[in-house]
């Protein structure tokens, strides 16, 4: 631990990281840009920043390598993590749908996800036997090569699905940005915490 | 022939199983002197599909067709031992039971996220009584047990009651209740708010469903308690917080003490105050308990220590507790003495000076201990004072103290 007592944040790479460090500035957490591309774990000033993947979000902060972060619901249902999260941030809205080429009809045989877990839970409620592929990249390749009849996956404004022909025909859940706090880290650094919960709810679209 | 281990089990070296060793005394030592009697259950129980963690258990069949599960937890172990040896109180007969225990559990899952499947529990349990003063002890050994390791304890402490009270009040269904506890433990009030609506509960200002909304932000110091109160005026909560108080008013330092009244897992097990422990830059749970009542016994409660986490926990913290061996001898009677006195000594395999001497530079052992005389073999390590002092006391102690027998040491010999 490079900086005792100071706040370690997990964020995901790529936009919500912009937008989550907007958040906390907004909640007055004074932060850096930090350093450079490259860097993976930076001092930001009120705050350690560590950059993942979003998947990996909900491992550091139920280990507490990190106290908090920010990580979308549908990732953290997924994780099936055991975290307390106090703030619903409201950006990075989404939709976590079952989709199929349009105009599809029969039985459903095999369903490709990049959420397995949420996709078998799912199947099961409904009674169907369709088995699940676990991918990792663009699943609704899947659908257009035949690799599978239909896809779970995220829905934001519906235009991949418009520009391939595909179509949303369940929702399974709706998505939005979560701040994310260790449980222990709450108990330990309870004074600092309470303070940016506090703050981050009374932001615009948060709750 | 097969040399890998199965997954989510491990050898324990030296180093590691002397420091394991060493906690698990000092917790021991730690109940004992608070008049907690050690107690062993067996490690093969039979398989009970009611049992807590039914599912989680390792299975294996009997000879006859039973079936029967690995020990996965030591509460419910005790509770049978109390059923079969105390059925008084088993039968609700107030009369104080303290047990303390240390030993494996198996748990059959996948030891994903740095869990083990077979591990290491100490901890005790106060049976046969159910007041402010027994949860308020079970509290503070759960303190004093991070503390005889060496670490600073934050415990944070809730009463599942509190909720339950509030859930009857509003009248959340009872199939709604375990997600709706979930929420609140998670502190995510948006789900919660989501849940309620789709209940069709009142949420108005006022209406005790509008108060499950803040119980996740009762959390904090004892100011907390009249934050509740203002929450949920109505006779049942309260009276769970009037327990929580009465626990809190047995500590003349609440300061390790973190209140948190969206403590809520496992409520339908839970019934009283409930407790977790945690220590600086370490993010996750040492030991978790509380008061059971009406679950497995009618009065009782505790706590365990996952052994394992807190090795990691106090890794770099506390120091070895055994140092490496001190003396290689070849003389008997002095290497009694020194045993005697504590000093760790290795018996030499060979006879003659040269060549235990090379044995003990081999092994790092500062010390030869040869025809009655103490040699340093690199420089003095500052010990020879006091091993000279040994070896020029009484033998006859020794020998009762170290099982050594006249002469032969070497027991039992090939």
């Amino acid at each position: 631990m490079t900086a005792p007592g100071k706040l370690v944040l997990a964020l995901p790479k790529g936009r919500v990281k912009d937008e989550s460090v907007a958040a906390f500035r907004a909640a007055g957490l004074s932060l850096t840009d930090g350093g450079g591309d490259r860097a993976l774990r930076y001092d930001a000033g009120d705050a350690v920043v560590i950059e993942m993947r979003n998947g990996d979000v909900p491992t550091y902060v139920e280990l507490g390598v990190a106290d908090a972060g920010v990580v979308g619901k549908d990732v953290l249902l997924e994780a099936g993590a055991r975290l307390v999260e106090p703030v619903d941030l409201g950006f990075a809205a989404c939709r976590l749908s079952l989709i199929r080429p349009r105009g599809a009809h029969g039985t459903i045989e095999r369903v490709a996800s990049k959420y397995p877990r949420l996709t078998g839970e799912y199947l099961r409620r409904l009674g169907s036997g369709a088995e699940v592929v676990k991918l990792t990249g663009n699943v609704e390749l899947a659908c257009l090569t035949g690799l599978a009849d239909a896809v779970v996956d995220v829905v934001q404004t519906g235009a991949t699905l418009a520009a391939n022909d595909l179509e949303e025909v369940d929702v399974l859940l709706r998505s939005s940005a979560r701040f994310v706090v260790n449980r222990a880290a709450l108990k330990v650094k309870g004074d600092a915490l309470r303070g940016l919960i506090d703050a981050l709810r009374t932001l615009p679209g948060a709750y | 022939m097969i040399t890998s281990v199965p997954d989510g089990t491990r050898f324990v070296l030296p180093d590691g199983a002397a420091r394991r060793a060493d906690v698990v005394d000092t917790l021991r030592d730690l109940y004992r002197s608070w008049g907690y009697d050690l107690v062993e259950v067996p490690s093969l129980e039979r398989y009970d599909p009611a049992h807590p963690r039914a599912a989680q258990s390792f299975k294996l069949a009997d000879r006859d067709s039973g079936v029967l599960a690995l020990r996965s937890d030591f509460t419910p172990a005790l509770a049978g031992l109390v059923r079969s040896h105390h059925p008084a109180v088993a039968g609700g007969a107030r009369r104080p039971l303290r047990f303390c225990y240390a030993g494996t559990v198996w748990h059959a899952i996948d030891p994903e996220l740095a869990r083990t499947r077979e591990f290491t529990q100490v901890g005790l349990e106060l049976i046969g009584v159910s007041n402010a003063r027994a949860d308020a002890e079970i509290l503070h050994l759960a303190r004093a047990s991070v503390r005889a390791v060496g670490l600073r304890p934050v415990l944070e402490v809730g009463n599942p009651g509190f909720v339950r009270a509030l859930f009857d009040v509003a009248g959340v269904p009872r199939t709604e209740r375990d997600a709706v506890a979930d929420a609140i433990d998670r502190k995510d009030r948006s789900d919660l708010r989501d849940l309620l609506v789709r209940v069709g509960l009142d949420l108005a200002d006022g209406a005790p469903a509008a108060a499950l909304l803040q119980v996740p932000d009762l959390y904090g110091g004892r100011e907390v308690l009249d934050h509740a109160r203002a929450v949920a005026p109505w006779p049942e909560p309260l009276r769970e917080i009037d327990r929580l108080e009465g626990v809190l008013a047995e500590f003349e330092d609440a300061s390790d003490l973190a209140l948190d009244l969206a403590m809520a897992r496992r409520l339908a097990y839970y019934t009283g105050v409930t407790f977790r422990a945690y220590t600086p830059d370490f993010g996750q749970p040492l030991l978790g308990g509380g008061r059971y009542d009406g679950a497995l016994l009618p009065a009782a409660a505790g706590f365990s220590i996952g052994v394992e986490r807190l090795m990691r926990a106090i890794h770099g913290v506390r120091p070895a507790p055994e140092p490496a061996p001190q003396v290689l001898a070849i003389d008997d009677p002095g290497a009694r003495r020194l045993r005697a006195g504590g000093v760790r000594v290795v018996r030499a395999l060979h006879a003659d000076r040269a060549g235990a001497l090379d044995e003990a530079r081999a092994r790092r052992i500062p010390y030869l201990l040869a025809d009655g005389r103490l040699e340093a073999i690199a420089g003095d390590t500052g010990d020879r004072a006091r091993l000279e002092a040994l070896l020029a006391g009484p033998a006859d102690a020794a020998s009762a103290a170290t099982g050594d027998r006249d002469g032969a040491t070497a027991e039992g010999g090939a």
